[in-house]
């Protein structure tokens, strides 16, 4: 966790605060998610039943296209196409593109870097399979802030409120009706992790 | 007699060679063989032995290289109660909590609320209160902020009868917490296993409490004892109804402080149970009740008390 620059939570006893930061650490280290946040703050208020977490993720890495890690060419075969990856880490998520594009049966994998393809049209196929985006870490990461948020978050606020602005991520829970002024409160929240008077002692 | 009077519960922890050797000493000294758990090349035998033979025991499991530790918490029954089975809650802490009870030799049963989250909207269900009641005991796990164990939780109490230890986070007093028979802090939620030193003497302070809180209940019993002892109601299902044997859970007997939980079907083995010899013309259903559980078609059976029987067997 010393990779976060700010790590802040905050709640109406000052002494319930530690207890809640271990569980927003644990969390985060479960996810494998502390390379990503930059800075996180927790503000937590049970007697209204409203928990707030604002976070600023560290710069997004760009997507992954195939041409980016793999070589795509014809085959001797009719109809077939060759793709030769050089990065293995990409291919279970790209064999389950394939699979659903065009069926477990269309597909061989004579070695751990061959994928070989049988298709109707070839030359077609090279085109668009060269700019298939296989990863996508903006949404990868999207995803998991909200799976981290709502572990985070206390079980019965399920009334819930999440935005990932640009590296901004806002997310406020309750178990009553969402009130605007929670938002509002969550955003000024962020605009003051973001400068560097950002309120609240680390707990 | 009461439990307590005669025998004393301890554990057995070694290996499975030669480990024959003990339940044999037990049985010729009259002592109950409560569970048997094996794991591999070492086994867990968890036994109630009288009092007087203890150093006997001791002697032996000394000899073959074993441990004999006292479990206080033997022969109970006891429930941990969270308020889902969501990862918010489980396995830690509440896992951890059951964990350590059973370390001192009480069975455990853990149990998720279906709508116990959160504050306004926590609520317990009938079906959900029974089952807490067929328990000797209700451990609640409760989380960290003192404003919801104080002013909310306290309704999940609503309708349980048996005695209540609510577990939380913020150092609370007993009073504060309404309806709670006795309230332990330092255990609230968590997201890692319990594990380091300040977070183990917790669990320990948590077993010392059940501790207390079962002795007070086998005070209470020895004023009025049972009309039989429920480690002799097991001895003699293990005898009587062979079918036992063939049941799979840890547990098939389990004991409880004024009964016995058997995990065999209710419609199936209900009469066979009923009948029963405890002794020459006494049968189980003279001196016990005998009702389906509410967990899944066990059967409970709670056992009555001399004042009722006149007896005891």
């Amino acid at each position: 966790m010393a990779t976060l620059e700010k790590f802040v939570v905050e709640t109406t006893v000052e002494e319930e605060a530690a207890p809640y930061r271990k569980i927003v650490s644990d969390i985060i280290s479960d996810l494998g998610m502390a390379g990503r946040i930059a800075k996180i703050k927790v503000a937590i208020r049970p007697e209204d039943s409203l928990f707030q977490l604002v976070a600023v993720v560290r710069g997004v890495l760009p997507q992954v296209i195939l041409k980016d890690f793999a070589e795509i060419q014809k085959g001797g075969s009719e109809g077939e196409i060759l793709i030769t990856i050089s990065v293995e880490k990409h291919l279970p998520r790209l064999l389950q593109m394939l699979w659903d594009r065009y069926g477990r049966d269309s597909l061989e994998q004579p070695d751990r870097w061959t994928i070989s393809l049988i298709v109707d049209n070839p030359e077609e196929e090279i085109g668009s399979l060269e700019n298939l985006v296989v990863d996508d870490p903006r949404r990868t990461l999207k995803s998991n802030l909200a799976d981290m948020a709502i572990r985070v978050a206390p079980e019965g606020f399920r009334v819930r409120y999440h935005s990932l602005n640009g590296n901004d991520f806002i997310f406020v829970a309750s178990e009553d009706t969402m009130q605007k002024e929670w938002i509002d409160e969550a955003h000024t929240m962020l605009e003051e992790l973001k400068g560097d008077d950002a309120s609240g002692s680390s707990a | 007699m009461p439990v307590a009077a005669v025998l004393e519960p301890y554990v057995y922890e070694g290996g499975v060679h030669k480990h024959g050797l003990i339940i044999e000493l037990l049985e010729d000294l009259g002592g109950y063989l409560v569970q048997s758990t094996p794991a591999a090349t070492e086994i867990n035998l968890v036994m109630l032995i009288p009092r007087k033979d203890v150093p006997l025991m001791e002697e032996l499991a000394k000899k073959i290289l074993g441990k004999l530790t006292r479990a206080p918490l033997t022969g109970t029954e006891i429930a941990v109660v969270s308020p889902t089975l969501a990862y918010h809650h489980l396995p830690h802490s509440a896992c951890d909590v059951a964990e350590h009870l059973r370390r001192d030799g009480a069975n455990t049963n853990m149990l998720g609320l279906a709508r116990g989250m959160g504050r306004r909207v926590a609520l317990s269900q009938d079906y959900e209160r029974r089952l807490i009641n067929e328990h000797d005991i209700a451990v609640y796990s409760f989380g960290n902020f003192s404003d919801c164990i104080i002013n909310k939780k306290p309704k999940l109490f609503s309708g349980v009868d048996v005695p209540i230890v609510a577990t939380g986070g913020p150092d609370l007093s007993t009073d504060d917490v309404e309806g709670a028979d006795v309230y332990v802090g330092g255990i609230g939620r968590v997201s890692h296993r319990l594990r380091n030193e300040g977070e183990m003497d917790r669990l320990d302070v948590l077993n010392k409490t059940v501790g207390e809180v079962v002795d007070k209940l086998r005070e209470e019993i020895s004023r009025d004892p049972l009309a039989v002892l429920p480690a002799r109601v097991m001895k003699e299902i293990k005898e009587q109804v062979p079918e036992i044997n063939d049941v799979l859970t840890p547990a098939p007997i389990t004991l409880q402080l004024d009964g016995t939980r058997v995990k065999l079907p209710f419609g199936q083995f209900h009469e066979k149970l009923e009948q029963l010899e405890l002794d020459e013309n006494i049968s189980l259903s003279d001196v016990a009740n005998i009702m389906p559980s509410k967990m899944k078609d066990y059967i409970l059976i709670k056992i009555r008390r001399r004042s009722e029987t006149g007896f005891t067997v």
